[in-house]
């Protein structure tokens, strides 16, 4: 086996002492950017690259992939702790993550995030080591199409993510669509719905901005109200007990790690997806699937396993395409790439062959990446619960300031400060209302997906929607676009069926 | 007092004013860090420029304040322009031009843009150059060697174009060659150079006309090949794509240009500062082997020399853009 030999030279590569101290600094400080809102591992691996410059490549690319995967973990810290996504890729995890700790079991949920991350890092890892050449060619040839047929299929899952109330689950979708189409249309290049001729508008509505609104203002607002500024949570042990509880309600998200970390790693190798899609789909399909979908957001484990699962799976992923394409498969990646650029390597089919060092030296790192962010981040639990224990007035400002940090920091403009505190608002009034407000975030970030993929589909066809349903012609696209429609039928016709079941019962 | 007193007042509080005068005109240094703005995508043509700068001078130590790149992508580079406008006078902020601030304030007329008045032209570090690429395994273009049979076959056919976004150069180009050759294309927009590539090998597009550092991975590993290179001469990175002159088409001629510029009404000293930050990048080892080897052009122009290039081309474009409706 060919693979084993590098494998084990790249594992060797990443162990030599420089290596390895890199790999747990970049753990270190991929954690930090994860869990401070607003930095994740875009900014992160931006602003570390110039460093990168007077180290070799091999250690730089361990460095700054340590940096992603460790930010990975990083952002459910905040999203469970604070109720403020810590970055893009854990806004999911904020959906059952939160009610758990606010339910007590933050001990539970953090821990799920913690063994989740690293099964899906793992799983993915071993995809990514045994069948990388075969999956580029998979990456190659899923086009516009199929990419479209995916978006639909994960849209079809939203639809069932908000509960019973279909309705308000079509009007949070809706919109969220509709923000999404605030910015530079793809097409024609034209502005589109630039309300007041504000400039901040032309880079549409960022995701985070919308998210962490949402979620960090708005969750600040409805805590604030609920416990009147005293402490959230008073009696918080940390002892054996409590440990083996977290790890024994593990076994009932044994699911969620097999969606997230196979999906996850399919979404992440697709060029322009990433892992914020990848741990919303997996949250979606994993609540679609699951026998007790309506304890989804509520507090379950599964419900933080899959994003967290995913968003490791799929940072894996997004570097198959960076390594042997050439093309970035996340935001993240894309910075990676420019990086490899600099130091002098031709990202693309020939690197697995030119630079195999590099190449195994990064897989390498990989496994042992993995294992040092989940030591580090049950070892930090203790450290990371004390913050439940500070009075909720105290805690409050300091949210406050984080969001808006974390609203300021992807685009450095204070319109989008403005526009998360009114998102806050909103979010806090639909929550009042009993609107469901996952739909609308998991909208905002697949609209320009959907869209792009649909418009170019549709150039390519000549306007004719049959391009996504020929069986001959697009296997791949027109496969998941049927599972699409037959996923966006079933809860629809699921109430239907039990009240017609019903009434024959008691007929 | 007598005269001699009066006289040698005035020759202190002269000495004085000398001597003060002299202090402020010490020269510029910047006193924060520089934003460089980036009116395009990360990962893109511009963005690995910018980093490439900010890298050369980080390692280097050539400035006293580091510089921070800053990606405002909106608009088609509006929002960055937008936001350059508005610092004018700011000595801590920096723009890297890609064609569009050429066709941005003539196709967004409504943002207000005064090319010629709201920035000021600090120097061109690099031409970029285009190229025509199809896939070596491409199910359309099968057979084709070269860029004539390439023409032959695009007039009877509707081949399929990948690009890099609506009214792009690329876009724009496509729009020369429509009115040159007669051909006409379906324009696929993606977002950006390596999702152009990819559509390329994948085989949801005929051709490209990507910038060669866009494509190189692809063309190192023989699934793409080059036509025609839109330039007077061969390219040492490329050499055995023919030039558009040796061909006999001299007027498919088009580059991108990588150039700096700051906010309007900066001081001549800060100007002159940054000018002199960007030739020290310029003459560095490594910028300039990176380049070189990425098919890229050094071309380094300043002053009225850049003044006269800016106004023709943004001449040029308004006519290409003109044509193109």
């Amino acid at each position: 086996m060919e693979t084993v030999g590098f494998l084990l030279d790249g594992i060797f590569t990443s162990l030599q002492w420089f290596n390895l101290v890199l790999l747990i600094f970049g753990c270190l400080i991929g954690l930090f950017v994860g869990a401070m809102p607003g930095l994740g591992s875009v900014n992160g691996v931006a602003i570390l690259i110039p460093i990168t410059f007077i180290i070799p490549p091999t250690a730089a690319i361990i460095f700054l992939a340590a940096v992603y995967y460790g930010a990975m973990y990083g952002g459910a810290i905040s999203s469970v702790m604070l109720g403020i996504p810590g970055a893009s890729t854990a806004v999911a995890t904020v959906f059952d993550g939160r009610p758990l700790a606010v339910k007590g079991e933050a001990m539970t949920a953090l821990t799920a995030a913690a063994v989740g991350s690293f099964v899906g890092g793992t799983v993915s890892v071993i995809l990514f080591t045994l069948f990388a050449p075969p999956l580029a060619e998979v990456a190659l040839r899923f086009n516009a199409p199929e990419t479209f047929a995916l978006m639909v299929m994960a849209f079809a899952t939203f639809v069932g993510l908000g509960g019973d109330d279909v309705p308000k689950t079509i009007f949070s979708i809706l919109i969220g669509l509709a923000l999404s189409t605030i910015g530079l249309d793809l097409i024609t290049g034209k502005p589109r719905l630039i309300f007041f001729n504000i400039p901040g508008f032309l880079h549409g509505i960022n995701f985070l901005v919308l998210a962490i609104g949402i979620y960090g203002i708005g969750e600040m607002l409805w805590t604030l109200e609920e416990t009147k500024g005293k402490v959230q949570m008073s009696k918080l042990s940390v002892n054996m007990k409590e440990v083996g509880r977290a790890f024994g309600a593990l076994k009932k998200t044994i699911m969620a790690m097999n969606i997230g970390s196979f999906l996850g790693f399919f979404v992440g190798i697709l060029p322009a997806a990433g892992a914020t899609p990848a741990s919303l789909m997996s949250y979606g399909i994993t609540k679609q699937l699951s026998k007790n979908s309506k304890e989804f957001g509520e507090g379950v484990p599964a419900g933080v396993v899959a994003p967290e699962c995913a968003n490791n799976s799929a940072s894996t992923g997004s570097m198959l395409p960076m390594l042997t394409l050439g093309i970035p498969g996340s935001p993240t990646t894309a910075i990676l790439l420019g990086g490899m650029i600099l130091w002098g390597l031709t990202p693309g089919p020939l690197l697995f062959t030119q630079e195999p060092e590099f190449v195994w030296g990064l897989i390498g790192s990989l496994y042992i990446a993995n294992f040092f962010t989940l030591v580090l981040n049950i070892a930090l639990i203790p450290a990371f619960l004390m913050v439940l224990r500070i009075p909720f007035a105290i805690l409050a400002p300091v949210i406050f300031v984080l969001c808006v940090t974390g609203g300021y920091a992807p685009t450095q403009s204070l319109h989008d400060v403005w526009l998360m505190l009114l998102f806050g608002i909103a979010g806090y009034i639909l929550r009042k209302l009993d609107y469901p407000v996952a739909p609308a975030v998991l909208s905002i970030v697949l609209g320009p997906l959907a869209e792009k993929a649909l418009r170019q589909s549709l150039i390519l066809s000549d306007g004719s929607m049959g391009i996504f349903f020929d069986i001959s012609e697009k296997p791949i696209a027109a496969v998941i676009m049927y599972i699409a429609i037959v996923l966006l039928i079933m809860p629809a016709f699921g109430p239907l069926y039990r009240r017609f079941y019903k009434k024959k019962q008691t007929a | 007092m007598s005269i001699i007193k009066k006289l040698a007042l005035v020759v202190v509080s002269l000495s004085l004013v000398a001597v003060s005068s002299v202090s402020s005109a010490k020269p510029f240094s910047p006193k924060k860090p520089v934003e460089l703005i980036i009116p395009a995508g990360q990962g893109g043509g511009a963005d690995e420029i910018a980093r490439l700068v900010q890298g050369v001078i980080e390692k280097n130590d050539y400035a006293s304040k580091p510089v921070i790149p800053i990606n405002k992508s909106g608009g088609s580079g509006g929002e960055a322009m937008t936001y350059v406008k508005k610092k004018a006078g700011d000595e801590h902020t920096l723009i890297i031009t890609l064609n569009n601030v050429l066709t941005t304030p003539v196709n967004q007329p409504e943002l207000g843009i005064d090319f010629f008045n709201d920035f000021t032209p600090l120097a061109r570090l690099i031409t970029d150059t285009f190229l025509v690429w199809i896939a070596t395994e491409g199910k359309n273009t099968a057979g084709v060697e070269t860029f004539d049979d390439f023409i032959d076959l695009a007039k009877g056919n509707g081949l399929v174009m990948g690009g890099t976004g609506s009214m792009s150069e690329d876009e724009l180009l496509l729009g020369m060659m429509r009115g040159q050759f007669g051909f006409d294309a379906k324009y696929v927009p993606y977002s950006g150079g390596g999702a152009v590539a990819k559509g390329l090998v994948g085989g949801e597009s005929d051709f490209t006309l990507n910038n060669p550092s866009e494509q190189m991975g692809f063309y190192q590993s023989g699934d793409s090949k080059a036509l025609v290179m839109m330039t007077p001469e061969r390219n040492p990175a490329f050499p055995e794509v023919p030039s558009s002159y040796e061909l006999g088409y001299p007027d498919l001629e088009y580059y991108m240009m990588r150039a700096f510029m700051a906010p309007a009404g900066i001081d001549a000293e800060v100007e002159k500062y940054y000018t002199g930050l960007l030739h020290t990048v310029y003459h560095d080892d490594e910028f300039q082997t990176f380049n070189i080897d990425d098919g890229k052009l050094m071309s380094w122009l300043e002053g009225f020399g850049l003044k006269d290039f800016l106004a023709i081309e943004y001449e040029k474009h308004g006519e290409i853009i003109k044509n193109f409706n």
